[in-house]
């Protein structure tokens, strides 16, 4: 094993490590949304399970983007390179972990509100759900940038 | 455990094109094509005005369906039905092929997701400039302020990205899950037992209620998009 094999272990183990913060606290705060509005309404405990879960969806594909880009180092990266080549593999792993924060609570936090306004207006249910799901496509780009710029770092540079 | 990067690819030259493809995924892909149309054969087959079993069932699914794309599309929503309900129907079974065993998703590889979200790309634009006006259409790129040109392009081509990644991600990240399990807890024989009854569960999570999802959601934002695209 050598010095740049570990190099690649350590920055896959910050991209996933990193990777998951955002996406995990994101679903939890959805999810404790969810759970404080179906206590409120639960007659509509239906539309909001099936919010909160496209919600969490949604809110978790940074943290599937650091997975991949974990196992694309762990498997698929260059072996034997130079110190640049080894640098931008690590670099790689910071981008994509500290990446995946931004997004996932970002997602969560939307998904949460969501979740909260379809609670206080079960009606009005197609427009919040349209409007969550718009304002999360968005908020994820800085997560698309990270992704792209990690590719970018393990297979061009 | 180096094998899992590895993709079979066969590639052949076409005058002064250079073509590769992926065998297993065109063929699993024709498969879950083969296995849509004989299910909505059947399905279609002795349709009745007092409709049977069956037929209420299936007419109640498309109903379903057309309420959703009403409301989101808003006028029109006829024109886009068949391509929504297409596209939910192929990547749900696509993405629940890789339960069967043998069997591969045609979602887990790259090229599946991305030629969906390219035709997504295409119907959308395409829909903007037949409903906005090619100039009204391009103006909205150049808002709030036309400095603002760049990032809004980006940003455009960013939705799309994160549609297809999204759904390869998950899929793909669910079988490398299951993959991992396997190799990990089949090697001896006291492990095995464990993996009689994490392997359907993990199936059952991974393929079934993540395919369910990623396919509703795939489908969710491509109408919203074109939605947004249409209704500016």
């Amino acid at each position: 094993m050598n010095w740049i094999e570990i190099i690649t272990m350590l920055s896959a183990g910050i991209a996933m490590g990193l990777g998951a913060i955002g996406s995990g606290i994101g679903e939890g705060y959805a999810a404790g949304k969810a759970v404080e509005a179906a206590s409120r309404q639960p007659g509509v405990s239906d539309k909001i399970m099936k919010t909160m879960l496209i919600g969490q969806a949604v809110a978790e594909s940074t943290g599937i983007y650091s997975l991949v880009v974990a196992l694309l180092l762990l498997f698929a990266a260059p072996k034997d390179v130079g110190l640049v080549k080894a640098m931008a593999l690590l670099g790689a792993g910071f981008a994509m972990g500290f990446g995946a924060i931004g997004p996932g609570l970002g997602e969560g936090y939307a998904a949460g509100k969501g979740v909260e306004g379809i609670g206080r207006s079960p009606h009005e249910e197609g427009n919040v759900f349209r409007v969550m799901l718009i304002g999360q496509a968005v908020s994820e780009s800085t997560g698309i940038y990270s992704l792209v710029v990690a590719l970018l770092l393990i297979f061009v540079v | 455990m180096s094998d899992i990067g590895v993709i079979r690819t066969v590639s052949f030259d076409l005058g002064p094109l250079h073509i590769v493809f992926n065998p297993l995924t065109v063929i699993m892909t024709w498969i879950v094509i083969a296995v849509i149309l004989i299910l909505f054969i059947w399905f279609s087959r002795k349709r009745e005005r007092i409709p049977g079993r069956r037929q209420a069932a299936v007419e109640m699914i498309i109903e379903m369906f057309d309420d959703l794309v009403a409301e989101t599309i808003g006028k029109d929503h006829r024109r886009y039905l068949p391509l929504v309900l297409t596209i939910f129907i192929f990547v749900l079974f696509s993405n629940w092929t890789g339960v069967i065993p043998l069997l591969q998703e045609p979602t887990k590889d790259l090229n599946t997701p991305l030629g969906l979200a390219l035709v997504v790309f295409l119907v959308t634009h395409f829909s903007g400039v037949k409903y906005n006006g090619i100039f009204k259409y391009l103006k909205s790129f150049f808002e709030p302020i036309a400095v603002l040109f760049p990032i809004n392009v980006v940003g455009e081509l960013g939705k799309f990205v994160a549609l297809f990644f999204r759904l390869f991600g998950n899929i793909f990240g669910g079988s490398v899950i299951i993959w991992v399990a396997y190799t990990m807890l089949m090697p001896s024989w006291w492990t095995r037992w464990i993996m009689l009854a994490l392997g359907p569960f993990m199936a059952a999570f991974f393929g079934l209620f993540v395919g369910l999802i990623q396919a509703f959601v795939f489908m969710m934002l491509s109408m919203t998009y074109i939605a947004v695209a249409k209704n500016q």
